[in-house]
């Protein structure tokens, strides 16, 4: 091994673009001075450095292109690295390493329909998976997407889900914990939408993430169409600090997450205690 | 096997030796009862019949604190710090081997640790054949009592004034030769040294496990959910992290960072952690994984008993001992749990 080399030493990237997309989130998108591709796959994650603040995880949102580099992390204000991002402008650096974990694997997936579940900032990592599908929508069948905020204001990628909408070739539903006057759409949590999908359980696969105490229900919902457990993926956020399988916080059972996971398919945490 | 006969005169002259090219640390006696591995000198006198030394060796290849990166705030750039002081430890009961030779696959697999590896390979470790046992030590049923690797040289202390002294190394029998001529070792000495290592033996196996250790990953993993077991025996857990700290194969650590007064320049480290601790398992928003002691007490006995097993096919527990000293609630014993909990099993079936 070379003596000079350590896989903790991030590498430079520049903010080039960025866009509130509500009062706590923003999308900042990045190029590394590399000049080179992140190469990452969907649903994997990377290191995000603030030198003098911190380093912390974050998944990409942007799905993998091949028409140029750039990549897109999407960022709700919350400790001193997501802060410190908010407060930088166009132009300014921060380091990244990775990308790291494991991906929603999207050539199983060829041929199949699709029903994406995001709760809150899960649509986050869930946008990667989603817009990949749609850069290649020939090769994938049905896609319906259902996405649930707590409230109107939480909600992300507006723009973005109004055009998704209007296509004929995805089904997007969208609900609301707690409506605001102005909300004319679907209320109650994101589980009361499977009553309006209609979907084929032999065909389907799923990907959900969102907030920790979704997972359980929105498996239920998926068992009570009848899609087998193997096409159930789910991506889960734990504290990933060294991203190495180390440092032992990302644990799940026997498991590091930033290895192992974050991608799993719902059979390999099924039996696992500390998981969902 | 190559051994060599080392009297204790000639001890001396070797460390002198050693010590002119490296850091020699030797078990030493720092208060009554109380052993720990300090640098040598001359003055010193290794305490060769020491039980435990308190705290644990992986602070020489895994430091407390150490810088892992360096950055430069204003360019953006980073490199590696990669520090490794040439070192020998000298006086290393075999458990303590055996956690070192567990870091070491550990930290090799998936990503291999370059700080960790870097120090590993600047470290010689001399083993010591135990003499005296803790009362809290139950390493004899760990599988822990003996190394086949791990140790450049072993010394066996066969009289008051001769070691036996195996050969793991070409670097360790370099270093035996450092002060000129050594004798090779007669098979009564070989068997000398035998004995001495059945003796221990014999006394090791007051404290132990109640089965054989293999059967603890099956036995706890049908444990996990027994949450009345596991919220009672942590009912007066105070989080503190004692236990994971002192532990030889405890390796958790958390990384900072810190900037120079002008915002120029700085250091990135990282630190010893204990999943233990509150915030372990902490994300951003404040949602807690781990919330409560009880499950972090469980975590623990899960890692030892299981989770390294399923990596390494050996129990994350050595049975030093240490622990159970430091725990202040007087219920970090994983003998105590383990056998309990096949105490409780074994009427199951």
């Amino acid at each position: 091994m070379k003596p000079d080399f350590s896989p903790y030493v991030p590498r430079p990237a520049t903010l080039v673009a960025k866009k509130e997309l509500n009062e706590l989130v923003t999308l900042f998108e990045f190029v590394q001075d590399s000049g080179k591709p992140l190469a990452h796959r969907p649903g994997q994650f990377i290191q995000v450095s603030v030198y003098g603040v911190g380093e912390a995880p974050f998944s990409v949102s942007s799905p993998p292109r091949t028409d140029h580099n750039n990549f897109e992390l999407a960022v709700r204000r919350i400790g001193s690295v997501t802060n410190s991002l908010h407060a930088l402008e166009i132009g300014a650096k921060i380091g990244i390493r990775g990308p790291y974990g494991s991906y929603f694997p999207m050539q199983k997936f060829v041929g199949q329909d699709f029903l994406f579940v995001a709760g809150g900032l899960g649509y986050i990592p869930i946008r990667s998976v989603l817009h990949y599908m749609l850069r290649h929508r020939d090769e994938f069948g049905e896609i319906t997407l259902l996405v649930g905020t707590r409230n109107p204001e939480e909600r992300i990628f507006t723009d973005q889900l109004a055009e998704i909408s209007k296509r004929n070739d995805v089904e997007v539903l969208e609900t609301v914990d707690v409506p605001d006057d102005k909300w004319t759409g679907n209320v109650g949590v994101i589980t009361t939408l499977f009553s309006k999908i209609r979907i084929n359980p032999e065909t389907t696969s799923v990907a959900t993430i969102g907030p920790p105490v979704m997972y359980k229900f929105v498996i239920q919902e998926c068992s009570k169409l009848g899609i087998p457990q193997n096409r159930i993926y789910v991506s889960l956020e734990r504290r990933m600090k060294c991203g190495l399988g180390k440092c032992g916080h990302c644990q799940i059972n026997g498991l590091n997450c930033c290895l192992d996971g974050p991608v799993f398919c719902y059979t390999d945490i099924a039996g696992l205690g500390e998981a969902l | 096997m190559i051994a060599y006969t080392i009297y204790l005169p000639q001890i001396k002259g070797l460390l002198k030796h050693w010590a002119n090219e490296l850091n020699v640390y030797t078990p030493t006696r720092v208060d009554d009862g109380f052993y720990e591995f300090r640098p040598w000198n001359e003055q010193i006198e290794i305490a060769w019949d020491y039980d435990l030394c308190y705290t644990t060796l992986k602070r020489f290849i895994l430091p407390p604190c150490e810088d892992i990166i360096s950055f430069d705030m204003k360019r953006y750039t980073a490199r590696p710090v990669i520090e490794a002081p040439k070192q020998l430890l000298f006086g290393v009961h075999p458990y303590d081997i055996k956690a070192i030779n567990q870091l070491d696959q550990l930290m090799e697999m998936d990503s291999p640790d370059v700080n960790y590896q870097a120090r590993r390979d600047n470290t010689l470790i001399f083993g010591l054949e135990p003499v005296h046992i803790a009362d809290t030590a139950f390493w004899s049923s760990m599988d822990a009592s003996s190394v086949d690797f791990g140790y450049d040289l072993y010394w066996t202390r066969i009289s008051p004034g001769a070691f036996f002294v195996q050969v793991g190394s070409a670097r360790g029998e370099e270093m035996l030769k450092a002060d000129g001529h050594v004798e090779k070792s007669s098979v009564a000495q070989k068997e000398a040294a035998r004995r001495v290592h059945l003796k221990v033996l014999a006394r090791a196996g007051k404290q132990t496990l109640k089965y054989d250790w293999n059967k603890t990953p099956e036995m706890v993993n049908k444990f996990f959910n027994n949450q009345v077991f596991w919220r009672e025996r942590s009912k007066t857990c105070l989080s503190c992290g004692s236990c994971v700290l002192v532990c030889p194969t405890c390796y958790c650590f958390e990384i900072q960072e810190e900037a120079d007064d002008l915002l120029h320049k700085g250091r990135r480290y990282r630190q010893w952690d204990g999943c233990m601790l509150k915030g372990f398992a902490e994300i951003a928003g404040g949602h807690n994984f781990r919330d409560t002691a009880w499950e972090r007490y469980r975590h623990r006995y899960m890692r030892k008993g299981k989770y390294i097993y399923d990596k390494l096919g050996e129990l994350g527990c050595i049975g030093c001992g240490r622990c159970v000293k430091a725990c202040t609630a007087r219920i970090a014993n994983p003998m105590k749990v383990y056998n309990e909990i096949w105490e409780a099993m074994k009427n199951e079936t």
